[in-house]
C-alpha cells in the first residue's frame, strides 16, 4: 500500500516535471518563431522603405526565374542519384583489400575533394573538347556535381559500413552465406540506413551549389536571375527572387528530410 | 527517351568519362536525349536543349555543314542574351533584339528552324565552338586577329565605339581620362583598344587612348552599366557600342557620352574555323546578307531597334 502511494505521487510528479518542460519548449518555439517573423518583417520593410520592393518587376520575371528552379531541381536529382551509385562503389572500393580497387577509389576521393567543383564544371566544358570529347552543357553539370558529391559520399559509405556491427557480418558467415550476400544483403541495407540522412544533407547542400552551373550557360535558377536582373537593371529584385526560392527549396526539402531522418533514427532504439 | 533512359545514358557516359576512354565522343550514342522541362514550352530555350539536336551536328566523317543544317532543318545560331539592344531574354524565355530579328530571318531564308544558344560573349569571339552551335549572330566585330579563328560574312551593321563617363567623375572630354580606368566586357574589341592590340579587320585605324588608361574587365558590357548604376565607383569610364551606351543612358545609368566615337566597328555573322566544313555555308550565309542589305530589310531592323537610326552603312 505504502509502496503504491510512493510511486502514484511519484508518477504525478514525473508527470508534472514532464508537463512542465514541454510548456517551457513550446514557449521557447513560440519566442523563436517571433523573433523570426520580426526579423523578416524588419527586412521586407528596410527593402519597402528603400524603394527596392518592385511587385511588378517580380510578376513580370518571377515565373521564368522559377521555372529555371525546375532545371535546377532536375539536376540535382539526377546528379544526388548519381553521385550515390558512385559512392557505393567507391566506399567498396576503399573497402577493398585488393589493391587496384582500393588505389583507384581512393585516387577518386582524393583527386575529386582536392578540386574546387568550379574547376571540375569548367574542365568538363571547355578543357575536355580539347580531348575530343564533347558533352552538353547539362550533362556536364550532371556530371561535374555527381562526381564531386560522389567523392563526399563515398567516405559518409565508408562510415556508414563500417558502422555495422560487426556481430551482424559474423553472425552472416556462421550461417554459412557467401562475402558478397553477407554485404549485399546484411550490411549494405543497415548502412543504407545510416547514411540516409546524410545523403539528404547533401542533396540540400547540392541545390545551392547547382547555381555554379550558370557558369556553363545551363539556363537553371541563377542565369535566368542575373540575365533578367542586367537587361532591366534591377539585380536587386532578380537576386532577391533568386535566394528566395533557394531558401524556400531547402526549407521543403530540409522539412522532408527531417522526418527521413526521424524515421531512420526509430530503429535505433 | 524516359527518365530512366536519360540516366542509363548518363551513367554510362560517367563511366566512359570516369575511365578516359572517350574518344571523339561528340553526341550522345543512344539518339536524342529528352529536353529538360524548363525547356519544352516550344521555346527553342538554352544550351541544354542541344543534345536534341545531336543528329544533326556533323561527326568527323567531313559532311558539309550546310547540308547537314539542311538535313536537320534546324540551324543553331548561339546569342548573348546580355546585350540590349541586340539581343536580350524575355519573360516568357524567349529573346528580342536586332540580332535576334537578322538570326530568325537568316533562318527565314535557309528555309530551317532557328535555334539559340546562350554563351557568353567570350567563349563565341576565340573559336573553338566544339559544334555546339553552328553560328554566331552576335555583334562580333572583324577583327586580324578574330580572322584567324572565326570565319565572317560581309558585315550586316556597324557600330561606332563611344566612350562614356560615370557622372560621378565629372568628366567630359576623352583627355580627362588619361590614367582612368575603363570598365569593359570581357574579350572585346574595346579592351583590345585599349590594350593597343586592336586591329579592325576592314584596316581602318582607331584613335589613341587616352594616355595610361587602363581597362578592367566584368564578363559583359552590360555588367558595367550594371555595376555603375548599382553605386560602384571603381572605373570612371565605360567603352562599349554606342548603341549599348544609350541604352544605358536611356536607362538612367549615371553616364554621359565623352567626345566622338573611338572607332567605328564592322559587326558580321561569323563561323568557327576549328569545326566543320563551313565554305559552303559562310558563303550562302554572306550571300543572304548581302540580299538582306540590297532588300532593306536590314535598314528595317535597325530603324526598329536604334531609335530610326540605319547602321547598316559603312560609316566614315
Amino acid at each position: 500500500m505504502t509502496s503504491e502511494g510512493i510511486s502514484g505521487r511519484d508518477d504525478r510528479i514525473v508527470q508534472r516535471v514532464q508537463a512542465a518542460e514541454r510548456a517551457a519548449l513550446k514557449w521557447f518555439r513560440i519566442k523563436v518563431a517571433l523573433v523570426w517573423i520580426g526579423l523578416v518583417a524588419t527586412l521586407v520593410l528596410v527593402l519597402y522603405l528603400a524603394d527596392e520592393i518592385d511587385l511588378e518587376w517580380t510578376a513580370t520575371w518571377g515565373p521564368l526565374i522559377l521555372d529555371g528552379a525546375r532545371t535546377t531541381i532536375l539536376l540535382t536529382v539526377i546528379s544526388i542519384v548519381l553521385a550515390v551509385m558512385l559512392a557505393v562503389l567507391g566506399a567498396l572500393g576503399r573497402l577493398s583489400s585488393n589493391p587496384v580497387a582500393y588505389g583507384v577509389a581512393s585516387l577518386y576521393v582524393s583527386l575529386v575533394r582536392g578540386t574546387p567543383l568550379l574547376v571540375q564544371i569548367s574542365f568538363l566544358y571547355l578543357a575536355l573538347p580539347q580531348l575530343g570529347v564533347v558533352i552538353p552543357a547539362f550533362e556536364s553539370g550532371v556530371i561535374a556535381l555527381s562526381f564531386n558529391y560522389g567523392a563526399y559520399l563515398t567516405e559518409i559509405f565508408r562510415a556508414g559500413i563500417q558502422a555495422v556491427p560487426a556481430g551482424q557480418r559474423e553472425a552472416a558467415q556462421a550461417l554459412g552465406m557467401h562475402e558478397r550476400h553477407v554485404m549485399r544483403r546484411i550490411v549494405l541495407p543497415q548502412a543504407v540506413r545510416i547514411v540516409i540522412p546524410a545523403i539528404g544533407n547533401d542533396f540540400i547542400a547540392m541545390i545551392k551549389d547547382s547555381a555554379l552551373v550558370s557558369t556553363i550557360a545551363v539556363q537553371e535558377l541563377l542565369w535566368r536571375a542575373e540575365r533578367a536582373g542586367r537587361q532591366s537593371l534591377n539585380s536587386l529584385q532578380a537576386l532577391l527572387v533568386a535566394a528566395l526560392v533557394y531558401w524556400v527549396l531547402t526549407i521543403i526539402f530540409s522539412f522532408f528530410q527531417e522526418r527521413l531522418e526521424r524515421r531512420m533514427a526509430r530503429g535505433d532504439r | 527517351m524516359s527518365q530512366r533512359g536519360r540516366l542509363a545514358f548518363l551513367f554510362s557516359t560517367l563511366l566512359v568519362a570516369g575511365a578516359c576512354s572517350g574518344q571523339g565522343a561528340t553526341t550522345p550514342p543512344t539518339g536524342p536525349a529528352s529536353i529538360p522541362p524548363a525547356a519544352s514550352d516550344g521555346v527553342p530555350s538554352g544550351s541544354d536543349a542541344a543534345p536534341s539536336n545531336g543528329a544533326a551536328s556533323p561527326g568527323a566523317d567531313g559532311d558539309d555543314l550546310l547540308a547537314a543544317i539542311q538535313e536537320a532543318g534546324v540551324i543553331r545560331i548561339s546569342t548573348d542574351p546580355n546585350y540590349a539592344p541586340q539581343s536580350v531574354i524575355r519573360p516568357d524565355g524567349t529573346y528580342e533584339g536586332f540580332d535576334i530579328d537578322v538570326a530568325n530571318e537568316i533562318g527565314e531564308r535557309l528555309g530551317v528552324e532557328v535555334q539559340f544558344e546562350t554563351p557568353d560573349f567570350d567563349l563565341v569571339q576565340g573559336g573553338g565552338w566544339n559544334g555546339r552551335w553552328d553560328v554566331s549572330v552576335g555583334s562580333v566585330t572583324i577583327t586580324e586577329d578574330r580572322k584567324s579563328v572565326l570565319g565572317f560574312t560581309q558585315p550586316y551593321y556597324y557600330t561606332p565605339a563611344q566612350m562614356a563617363a560615370t557622372e560621378a567623375s565629372g568628366f567630359t572630354t576623352l583627355e580627362e581620362l588619361a590614367g582612368a580606368t575603363i570598365c569593359v566586357g570581357e574579350a572585346t574589341t574595346y579592351l583590345d583598344w585599349l590594350e593597343g592590340t586592336l586591329t579592325l579587320g576592314d584596316g581602318s585605324v582607331p584613335v589613341d587612348p587616352p594616355e595610361g588608361a587602363v581597362g578592367t574587365t566584368l564578363p559583359t558590357d552590360a555588367n558595367c552599366a550594371e555595376a555603375i548604376a548599382a553605386g560602384r565607383t571603381e572605373f570612371q569610364g565605360f567603352l562599349s557600342s554606342s548603341t549599348t551606351v544609350q541604352q544605358a543612358i536611356d536607362s538612367d545609368v549615371p553616364l554621359v557620352t565623352v567626345g566622338d566615337p573611338v572607332f567605328f566597328e564592322p559587326l558580321a555573322v561569323a563561323v568557327d574555323l576549328s569545326g566543320p566544313s563551313h565554305e559552303a555555308l559562310l558563303a550562302e550565309l554572306d550571300r543572304i546578307i548581302g540580299e538582306m542589305h540590297a532588300d532593306g530589310t536590314l535598314t528595317g531592323f535597325s530603324e526598329e531597334w536604334y531609335d530610326g537610326l540605319d547602321l547598316t552603312k559603312a560609316t566614315e
